[in-house]
């Protein structure tokens, strides 16, 4: 389960399964749609395909992924996808102590 | 793979006929109401769809030469797994907190409108398939 969580808790392995919910892909069309290098993009694919999100065939020259989340994992990432929205927007918006402490000091 | 389902389903089973048993006992000798045991089996079952239903989408099959094959198949699968699961839950939920009269109506109306929802929706994306061109359909 700990691998799961490893590969829900990043934002760009997220993106990438968010992708594979319209169907397979393969990994040039993955890499095109996400940010990062190739590198980068083959070790989060390493992540998801040993916490057993995603599933991958090689045809021909070309390696396709497809999504294999149970329903339990789909609905943690969307959980993760709104908590790691509220983080993001806490972490733009300042607090509300700082904003106070700031307004002290002029 | 399919040794280890079959061991699992028998596993489920035993625990669902060993609870009754023990649930036939326990009203037997006046320990728990019908109504408790009845619920319970009921509450077990639903939890057990839903067990059930949450893998559906994880088992996706062999690879398609199709890649629309492909996504419709894992759309039927995904729309069926939560549809299941969620009903499942219901299931269990309406046994556990709902009256007796309510939970036995509508536990079974919200599983008969899943399954009806995934087998449409099945026969939608079977029906999508076979009626796009075979050029389409290639990787």
């Amino acid at each position: 389960m700990s691998t799961v969580f490893k590969a829900l808790a990043d934002p760009t392995r997220r993106h990438v399964l968010h992708l594979l919910r319209q169907g397979p892909k393969s990994a040039g069309e993955l890499a095109e749609h996400s940010p990062g290098s190739k590198p980068t993009m083959s070790a989060h694919f390493t992540v998801r395909r040993e916490a057993g999100l995603v599933d991958s065939d090689k045809q021909g020259k070309t390696v396709m992924y497809r999504l294999q989340m149970s329903v339990l994992e789909e609905a943690l990432m969307e959980f993760s996808e709104l908590l790691g929205l509220n983080l993001a927007q806490r972490a733009q918006r300042p607090s509300s102590r700082a904003t106070l402490k700031k307004a002290s000091t002029r | 793979m399919i040794r280890k389902r079959i061991l699992s389903a028998i596993a489920f089973a035993a625990v669902l006929l060993g609870t009754a048993a023990a649930l036939s006992y326990a009203q037997g000798l006046d320990l728990i109401e019908p109504d408790t045991a009845r619920r319970t089996i009921q509450v077990m079952i639903g939890l057990q769809l839903a067990a059930y239903a949450n893998l559906m989408p994880k088992d996706a099959g062999r690879w398609r030469s199709s890649p629309l094959a492909m996504a419709r198949s894992q759309s039927a699968l995904r729309v069926g797994g939560w549809s299941m699961t969620l009903a499942g839950l219901t299931h269990a939920g309406l046994w556990a907190f709902a009256p007796l009269t309510l939970a036995s109506v509508a536990a079974m109306a919200v599983v008969a409108a899943a399954m009806l929802i995934t087998i449409g929706y099945s026969g939608r994306m079977l029906l999508a398939c076979r009626s796009t061109t075979p050029q389409s359909r290639q990787f």
